[in-house]
C-alpha cells in the first residue's frame, strides 16, 4: 500500500510576549500584595492596641468607589481591544485602547481628588505613611499598564493588525487585569473596611 | 522585527569590499561594543558570570575581614572605624553574596546553557536579558558605593552616623538589582516555557533547566516581597526623618530585610543547584537517570520549600511565626528533597561507568561537595526550628546562610566545568576545578560547623555574633574557613579569566 507523507503542521509561533508579559504581571502582583499586607498587619496592631487608624470622616467612600466603577469599565473596554486585535478589526481596537487609556487617566485624577480631600500628611503617622505608598504604588502600577496600552495603540498605527501585535494586545489586557484587582484591593481594604 | 529577536548584526558578516573601494564598517559588534549591543544569549551569562564571580573574590575579602573581627586580633570597632561601619559591612557580605555573587552567577549560567538544552536558538527577550546584565551591574555599583559612602541597610541601635541620602541610594540600587535578577529570570523562563523544542514536554526538559523554571518561579514570588519592603522603607526614609519603617538610626531596615538570608528565602538560591549537581554527575559517569520524573518531582518540591516571602516576623506581633507550625513544617521538610536527590545521584553512580578517572573529575567532586554542603545547612536549618533547642536567633542561621552560598559558588565552578563550550572559551581545567572544589568545600564547611556550635555556646542572642563567651576558638576556625573560601573563589577566578581566553597555537599544540 502505498503511503503519503503528510506536510508537516505548521509551526505555530510561541506567544513568548504574552508568557513573559503574564510572569512580570505575577512578580508586580506579588510585590503588591505584599505592601497590603502589611497595610493590613500594621492597621490590625494599632487597632487591637486601641489606636484609631484614620479619623472620622477623613477618607470617604464615594471617590474609591467611582474609580472602582471606572476600572471595571475599563476591563471591558481592554477585553474589547484583546476581541477587536484577534479579529483584525482595526478601527474597533483604536477606540478600545483609547478608551482604556482615558479611563485609566480619569482613575489618576480622581486619585488626585481624593490625595486634595483627605489631606493627609506623609509624616502624619504610620496609617497616612502606608495609606500613600499602597496608593502611590498602585499608581505606578497603573502608570505601567497604560504605557503598555498606548505601545501598543502606537504600534497597531503602523500597521495592519497581526498575530505578534494581538499577543501585545493581550499582553497589556493581562496587565491591566491585575492592576484592577490590585485596586479591588486598595478599594476593599483602604476605603471600605478602613 | 520584534522585540524578541536577535540582532542581525551579530549572526551577518558585512559584505566584503570591492577591490579599490573604502573597506565597509563590519556590521558585527566590536569586541568592545559587544557587551552593550549583544543579543547573544551565551556572551550575556558569560558577562553574568564573569562579574558575579569578581563580586565574589570582593566579598569573600570582606568576609575574612569580618571573620578577622570575630577574633580576637582585631576589635570589631577598630577593623571598619567603628561599630556602624562594621554592621554595614555585616550587612553587604549576606546581601552581596545572595544578590551581588550566588544569584547571578546562576542566572548567568542559566542564560548561556537553557537555550540550547531546551532547543532554542537563543533567549527569550535577548535584549531584556541584556538590560538586566547592566541595570543589575549599576544597582550593585550603586549599593558598593553607598554603603562605602554611609549608607547601607539601618545602623546598630542607637548608634549615631549614617547618612539617609547613602541610605537611600543603597535602598535603589537593592531595588534596581532585585528587579534586574526577575527580568533575567522572566528571560530564562519564558524561554522553558516558550521555546521549547515542538515535541518536548515540561517533564522531558534537562534537569539544570527545569530547576532553572522552578527557580526562576520561586524568585519572582519571592523578591518581589522584598520589593515591597524597599519601597515602604524608601517612603519613610526619603526627605524627612523617618517615622515608622526607615529609621536610620535603628537596625530597623535590616530586621525588614534580613528574611531574605534566612530560612526559607536562603534556599532560593539552592534550587538550581539540585539542577547543576545532578547533571553533572550524569555527564561525569555517563549515565542517565532511570527515573526523570523523580529528579523534576524533588526539584519542584523543593523549590516550593524555598518560598519565603511570608516568612518576615518584622511586621508581626512578638509571639512572631517563627514558633508557628508553617514554619517548622518548611524548615524540617526541607530535607527531604534533597536526601532524596542525593540517592538520585547515587543511582545514576552506581549505573555510571566507575573508572578513578571519572568519580575524581572536578564535575563529580564539585557535585559531590555542592549536595554535601547544601544537605548540611538544610539539616542546621532543620535543628534551627525544633523550638527547645533555641537556635532561632544564634549564628545557626549563618550555617544555613554560608552552607547555601558555599554550595552555589561551588554548583558555579561545576557549571563552568560541565558547559565550558557555552561558558568559556576553553575547558575549565580539571586541576584547577578539583582545587576550587576542595578549598570551597573546607572553607564552608569549617563555616559551617563553627557558626553551629557557637550557635549551641552562645548565651544570649546577638545580632552580629559578636560576644560568643568561650568561643574563641571557634572564631579562629569560622576565620581559617573565611580565607579557605576567598581563596577558593580566587582559584575559581583565576581559572575562568585563563579559560576565557582565546588559545594561542602554541598552547593549543601544547
Amino acid at each position: 500500500m502505498r503511503t503519503t507523507a503528510l506536510p508537516a503542521a505548521e509551526a505555530t509561533r510561541p506567544r513568548t510576549g504574552v508568557v513573559g508579559a503574564l510572569l512580570a504581571t505575577g512578580a508586580v502582583f506579588m510585590a503588591f500584595a505584599a505592601l497590603v499586607a502589611v497595610y493590613v498587619q500594621q492597621r490590625q496592631m494599632a487597632q487591637a492596641a486601641g489606636q484609631e487608624w484614620f479619623g472620622e470622616g477623613s477618607v470617604e467612600l464615594g471617590p474609591a468607589g467611582m474609580m472602582m466603577m471606572t476600572l471595571l469599565l475599563s476591563m471591558v473596554t481592554v477585553q474589547w481591544a484583546v476581541q477587536a486585535a484577534r479579529t483584525e478589526d482595526r478601527p474597533h481596537g483604536f477606540i478600545a485602547l483609547g478608551v482604556t487609556l482615558m479611563f485609566g487617566a480619569a482613575v489618576i485624577n480622581q486619585f488626585w481628588f481624593v490625595y486634595q480631600d483627605t489631606a493627609f500628611a506623609i509624616d502624619g503617622g504610620r496609617a497616612e505613611l502606608l495609606f500613600y505608598a499602597v496608593t502611590g504604588a498602585f499608581i505606578a502600577m497603573l502608570i505601567g499598564g497604560m504605557a503598555m496600552v498606548a505601545v501598543t495603540t502606537i504600534r497597531s498605527l503602523m500597521g495592519p493588525f497581526g498575530r505578534e501585535l494581538a499577543h501585545g494586545v493581550q499582553a497589556a489586557a493581562a496587565y491591566w487585569h491585575m492592576c484592577v484587582l490590585c485596586y479591588f484591593l486598595v478599594w476593599y481594604i483602604v476605603f471600605v473596611t478602613k | 522585527m520584534t522585540l524578541t529577536e536577535p540582532a542581525v548584526a551579530d549572526s551577518e558578516a558585512a559584505p566584503a569590499a570591492a577591490p579599490g573601494s573604502s573597506p565597509v564598517p563590519s556590521a558585527t559588534p566590536r569586541i568592545l561594543a559587544q557587551p552593550f549591543l549583544t543579543s547573544d544569549a551565551a556572551t550575556v551569562g558569560r558577562l553574568f558570570v564573569v562579574v558575579s564571580l569578581l563580586l565574589a573574590l570582593g566579598t569573600s575579602v570582606i568576609g575574612v575581614l569580618l571573620s578577622l573581627g570575630r577574633t580576637e586580633a582585631v576589635a570589631p570597632a577598630d577593623m571598619f572605624a567603628g561599630l556602624n561601619a562594621y554592621f554595614r559591612m555585616w550587612t553587604l557580605y549576606r546581601v552581596s553574596f545572595m544578590l551581588l555573587v550566588v544569584l547571578p552567577l546562576l542566572l548567568g549560567v542559566a542564560m548561556a546553557v537553557v537555550p540550547s538544552q531546551v532547543g532554542a536558538g537563543n533567549l527569550a527577550f535577548p535584549r531584556a536579558a541584556l538590560a538586566s546584565f547592566w541595570s543589575w551591574l549599576i544597582g550593585a555599583l550603586i549599593i558598593v558605593v553607598s554603603v562605602f559612602a554611609g549608607g547601607g541597610w539601618g545602623a546598630i541601635d542607637g548608634v549615631t552616623g549614617n547618612e539617609n541620602d547613602a541610605m537611600a541610594l543603597t535602598l535603589l540600587g537593592t531595588g534596581m538589582v532585585i528587579v534586574a535578577l526577575l527580568v533575567g529570570a522572566v528571560s530564562v523562563a519564558t524561554t522553558v516555557i516558550s521555546l521549547r523544542q515542538t515535541g518536548m514536554s515540561l517533564l522531558d526538559v534537562p534537569p539544570f533547566s527545569w530547576s532553572m523554571l522552578v527557580a526562576a518561579a520561586v524568585w519572582l514570588f519571592t523578591l518581589p516581597v522584598a520589593i515591597a519592603n524597599i519601597v515602604l522603607i524608601y517612603a519613610d526614609l526619603r526627605g524627612r526623618p523617618a517615622i515608622a519603617f526607615g529609621r536610620a538610626e535603628s537596625p530597623d531596615i535590616w530586621l525588614q530585610l534580613d528574611w531574605l538570608v534566612e530560612q526559607p528565602a536562603v534556599y532560593i538560591m539552592a534550587v538550581p543547584v539540585l539542577g547543576i549537581a545532578i547533571e553533572a554527575v550524569g555527564a561525569a559517569v555517563g549515565a542517565r537517570s532511570s527515573r526523570p520524573e523523580a529528579v523534576t518531582i524533588i526539584v519542584g518540591l523543593f523549590g516550593l520549600l524555598a518560598v519565603g516571602g511570608w516568612s518576615q516576623d518584622y511586621f508581626t506581633a512578638p509571639q512572631d511565626l517563627r514558633d508557628g507550625l508553617v514554619y517548622v513544617a518548611f524548615g524540617l521538610a526541607a530535607v527531604l528533597p534533597l536526601v532524596a536527590l542525593a540517592g538520585g545521584a547515587a543511582e545514576l553512580v552506581l549505573r555510571g561507568t566507575k573508572t578513578p578517572d571519572r568519580l575524581l573529575d572536578a564535575r563529580m567532586v564539585g557535585a559531590g561537595a555542592a549536595l554535601k554542603l547544601l544537605g548540611a545547612a538544610a539539616l542546621v536549618g532543620a535543628l534551627r526550628v525544633i523550638e527547645p533547642l533555641d537556635l532561632l536567633e544564634t549564628t545557626a542561621t549563618w550555617a544555613v546562610f554560608h552552607g547555601v552560598v558555599v554550595a552555589g559558588l561551588i554548583a558555579g565552578v561545576v557549571a563552568l566545568r560541565n558547559w565550558s563550550h557555552e561558558l568559556l572559551i576553553c575547558p575549565l581545567s580539571q586541576a584547577v576545578g578539583r582545587g576550587a572544589v576542595a578549598l570551597l568545600l573546607s572553607g564552608g564547611g569549617l563555616l559551617v560547623l563553627s557558626d553551629l556550635i557557637s550557635a549551641f555556646l552562645a548565651d544570649d542572642p546577638d545580632l552580629m555574633d559578636l560576644a560568643l563567651d568561650g568561643s574563641t576558638a571557634l572564631n579562629v576556625v569560622a576565620f581559617v574557613g573565611s580565607v579557605l573560601v576567598a581563596v577558593g573563589v580566587a582559584a575559581a577566578v583565576v581559572g575562568a579569566v585563563s579559560a576565557l581566553r582565546t588559545p594561542t597555537a602554541g598552547s593549543e599544540a601544547a
